[in-house]
C-alpha cells in the first residue's frame, strides 16, 4: 500500500522474456520530490523495470501506482504525469533540437504554442539555446544526451525517468546534467535515476535500490547502504555495490 | 489536428530534411526519366525551315515554293535577298536558297536555270537535308517544264498548245497524287507504333520509385524501433493505434509528394496530357501510395532486423518492377502475364497509362483502383496485427 508521500509504488513486479525471468517480484516506492537511484550490473533488470513503470511494457505480475493512478488501468493518466529519458538517444538526428522538442511536446498533448514555449524553456535549462536550430546529428555526444533529457522535460512531468542519462559523455556535460537533475528535484520534481556510475548515484540520489538478477537486494540512503558493509564515512558506494553483487563479470 | 496527422506531417518534414532520401526518391527518378526521354522520347521526324529569297516572282518560282511547303515537317520563310544575306551574316540562318530573277523564263524556254544555295560552313544537318529536298523539288519541277516544252514542240502542228498544256497538266497532277514510285515507312512492332512510349515510361518510373520507397519506409520504421523513438512515443499521449495510423499516413504522404513532384514536372516540361489528367492521376496516386505504404508496414512489422526489412522490401519491389510490365507491355497471356497479376505495378501502370494517355478516365480505372485499395486494406489489417514498437513492448 502506497503512503501518501509515495509518488510511485511498485509491488511484486515480475516480467519474463522467453521463459527467462528478467524482473522478479520487485517492490519499492519512490517518494515525492526525491531522486531515487536504481543501480545494478548489466542485465540486472533496471531498464525492464523502468519500461514497466513508464507504461511501455505490461508486467506479467504485480502492480504499479503513479500519482495515485494504477498504471495497468489508467495509463493515459499516468502518461500525463511522467517524462521518460531512455538509455538510447531516442530522437531524430536529421532534424533540429527545437523540431524534436516541439514534436514530442505535441505528442505529449501540448498545443503548438505551448510546445514552442516549453521547448525554449527546456533548451535554456540544458544549455542548448544557441544551437536550437542546428540538426541534432551535428551535436556532440554530450549535447545529444542533453536533448534526450530535454525531450523528457517537455510536458513538465511530475515524475522523471532517467535511464543511464550520462553514458559516454564528457565530465562537463555530465556535471551539467547533475546540476539540472538536482535543480529539477529542488523545483519539486520526482526523479527515478538508473546508472552504472556509483559516484554519480552517491552524489545525486536521496535513496538507492540495488538490483541484481531481477531482484532488489538492497534499498536505503547511500549512508545506510554503506553502513551495511562498513564504516559509512569511509566506505564507498562502489564497495557496497561490489560487496552485494559480487565481482564476477556480467554481460 | 489529430496526433496521427501531426505525426505524418512530422515524418514528411523528416523526409524533406533527409537529403539522401530526397535524392533517391525524387532526384533519381527525375534523372532516370530525363534519360529515358532522351533515349526513347521526343519527336524524331524532321522539322526545319527553308529560308528562301524569291527574286524571280514568276509562276515556276511560286510553284517551287509551294512544293517545298508541301513537304512534311518543312516550312518556308521568305526573305528579300538583302534580308537573307543579313541573316546568313548573323548566323541566324545557316542555309538559304535564292531563286534568281529569270528562273521561270529559263524553265519555260529550256535554258539552264539554277537555285542558288548559300550556307555558312556546312550549313548544318538540317540545312543539308533541306537543300536535298529543295534540289529534289527543283529537279521535279524542271522535268515537268521540260516535258511540257518537248510535248508542245512535238505536237504543236496538230494540236493547239493550250490543249497540250491542259492534258499534260492533268497527267502530271495524277502522277503527283499517285506517284509511280513511293517510299513507305513501316514502324516495327505495331503496338509500339500506336502508343506514345512516354505514356508508359512515366507511370513505370513513378510506380517503380514509389515501390523503392517502400524499402526506405520499412527501414526507417525498423531503425526507429531500434533507437527507441517508437517506444518513447508510447510514453506520451500517443496510443499504439495512433502511432500505427500516423506511420501509415506518413508513408502515404511521402508517396504522394514524390509522385506529385514527378507528375507536375512531366506535365510542365513534357506537356503530357492536360490538367484534368493531372488531377485524376493525383487521385490515383493517393490509392497507389496507400497500397505501397501498407506494404511497407507489413514488411517493417514482420521483419525483426533492418537487414530482414531491406532484403524483404528489395525482393518484393524488384519482383513487382520486373514482372509488373514497368517498361514494356506484358501481353495478354503467358507466364509473364500470370506473374504480373501479383504485382501492384501492373494495375497502377495500366491505370496511369490510360489517364496520362488520355485514352481513359479515373472511372475506367475502377477495377485497378479497387484492387489497389483492397491491397492497402488487407496489408493494413495484417500490419496492425503484427505492429509492435519493440520486440517486447505492447
Amino acid at each position: 500500500m502506497a503512503r501518501m508521500e509515495d509518488f510511485l509504488a511498485a509491488t511484486g513486479l515480475t516480467k519474463s522474456f522467453d521463459s527467462v525471468q528478467v524482473v522478479d517480484s520487485v517492490s519499492f516506492t519512490v517518494r515525492s520530490q526525491e531522486i531515487f537511484g536504481l543501480l545494478g550490473p548489466n542485465g540486472a533488470g533496471k531498464t525492464t523495470t523502468i519500461r514497466m513503470l513508464s507504461t511501455v511494457l505490461d508486467p506479467d505480475d504485480g502492480d504499479v501506482t503513479i500519482g495515485g493512478h494504477l498504471v495497468a488501468k489508467e495509463s493515459d493518466a499516468v502518461r500525463k504525469l511522467i517524462g521518460v529519458c531512455p538509455q538510447e538517444l531516442a530522437l531524430y538526428p536529421e532534424l533540429s533540437a527545437i523540431d524534436n522538442l516541439v514534436f514530442f511536446g505535441r505528442m505529449a498533448g501540448l498545443s503548438g504554442s505551448e510546445a514552442k514555449e516549453s521547448a525554449a524553456d527546456v533548451l535554456e535549462r540544458v544549455g542548448l539555446t544557441d544551437r536550437a536550430k542546428d540538426a541534432v546529428r551535428k551535436y556532440s555526444g554530450g549535447m545529444k544526451r542533453r536533448v534526450n533529457i530535454a525531450i523528457a522535460l517537455m510536458s513538465r512531468p511530475q515524475l522523471l525517468f532517467l535511464d543511464e542519462p550520462t553514458v559516454g559523455i564528457d565530465p562537463q556535460s555530465r556535471n551539467h546534467i547533475f546540476d539540472t537533475v538536482l535543480a529539477l528535484r529542488d523545483e519539486g520534481m520526482t526523479v527515478l535515476y538508473t546508472t552504472h556510475y556509483m559516484e554519480e548515484a552517491d552524489r545525486l540520489c536521496d535513496r538507492i535500490a540495488i538490483m541484481d538478477e531481477g531482484r532488489i537486494i538492497a534499498l536505503g540512503t547511500p549512508a545506510e547502504l554503506k553502513a551495511q558493509v562498513g564504516d559509512a564515512d569511509t566506505t564507498t558506494l562502489e564497495e557496497v555495490f561490489l560487496s552485494l553483487t559480487g565481482r564476477s563479470l556480467r554481460d | 489536428m489529430g496526433r496521427p496527422t501531426l505525426l505524418a506531417l512530422f515524418e514528411v518534414k523528416r523526409f524533406l530534411a533527409d537529403r539522401g532520401a530526397l535524392a533517391f526518391s525524387i532526384a533519381l527518378p527525375i534523372v532516370l526519366f530525363a534519360l529515358m526521354v532522351g533515349v526513347f522520347g521526343g519527336d524524331t521526324s524532321f522539322n526545319s525551315t527553308a529560308h528562301v529569297a524569291d527574286l524571280d516572282g514568276g509562276e515556276a518560282a511560286r510553284e517551287l515554293i509551294e512544293r517545298i511547303e508541301d513537304v512534311d515537317g518543312l516550312d518556308v520563310r521568305l526573305y528579300t535577298e538583302a534580308g537573307l544575306n543579313d541573316a546568313l551574316d548573323r548566323s541566324a540562318v545557316l542555309t538559304g536558297f535564292v531563286i534568281p530573277a529569270g528562273f521561270t523564263g529559263a524553265l519555260e524556254s529550256g535554258t539552264p536555270a539554277a537555285v542558288r544555295v548559300k550556307r555558312r560552313g556546312n550549313g548544318g544537318d538540317a540545312g543539308q537535308i533541306t537543300a536535298a529536298i529543295v534540289q529534289g523539288a527543283a529537279d521535279g519541277l524542271a522535268s515537268e517544264y521540260e516535258l511540257r516544252r518537248a510535248l508542245g514542240v512535238l505536237v504543236s502542228e496538230a494540236i493547239p498548245p493550250e490543249q497540250v498544256e491542259a492534258h499534260t497538266g492533268v497527267l502530271l497532277g495524277d502522277a503527283r497524287r499517285n506517284p509511280p514510285v513511293r517510299v513507305v515507312t513501316q514502324t516495327l512492332d505495331e503496338q509500339a507504333e500506336e502508343e506514345n512510349i512516354l505514356d508508359r515510361l512515366l507511370p513505370g518510373v513513378i510506380v517503380m520509385f514509389l515501390l523503392f520507397s517502400v524499402t526506405l519506409n520499412a527501414q526507417t520504421l525498423i531503425e526507429e524501433r531500434r533507437n527507441g523513438t517508437l517506444e518513447r512515443l508510447l510514453t506520451t499521449q500517443l496510443t499504439t493505434g495512433q502511432l500505427f495510423a500516423g506511420k501509415f499516413l506518413a508513408g502515404v504522404s511521402r508517396g504522394m509528394l514524390q509522385t506529385i513532384v514527378l507528375l507536375v514536372l512531366a506535365f510542365v516540361v513534357l506537356r503530357i496530357a492536360g490538367p484534368a489528367a493531372l488531377a485524376q492521376s493525383a487521385v490515383l496516386a493517393l490509392v497507389v501510395s496507400a497500397a505501397a505504404s501498407a506494404i511497407a508496414l507489413v514488411i517493417a512489422t514482420a521483419a525483426r532486423t533492418e537487414d530482414q526489412a531491406t532484403w524483404g522490401a528489395v525482393f518484393i519491389t524488384m519482383f513487382m518492377t520486373v514482372f509488373g510490365g514497368t517498361f514494356f507491355p506484358i501481353g495478354d497471356s503467358g507466364v509473364l502475364e500470370l506473374l504480373s497479376r501479383f504485382t501492384l505495378n501492373r494495375y497502377a501502370i495500366d491505370a496511369y497509362e490510360g489517364i496520362l494517355g488520355e485514352t481513359a478516365t479515373l472511372g475506367d480505372a475502377t477495377f485497378e483502383m479497387a484492387l489497389l485499395g483492397g491491397v492497402a486494406v488487407v496489408c493494413l489489417i495484417v500490419a496492425r496485427a503484427l505492429f509492435r514498437v519493440s520486440s517486447e513492448a505492447k
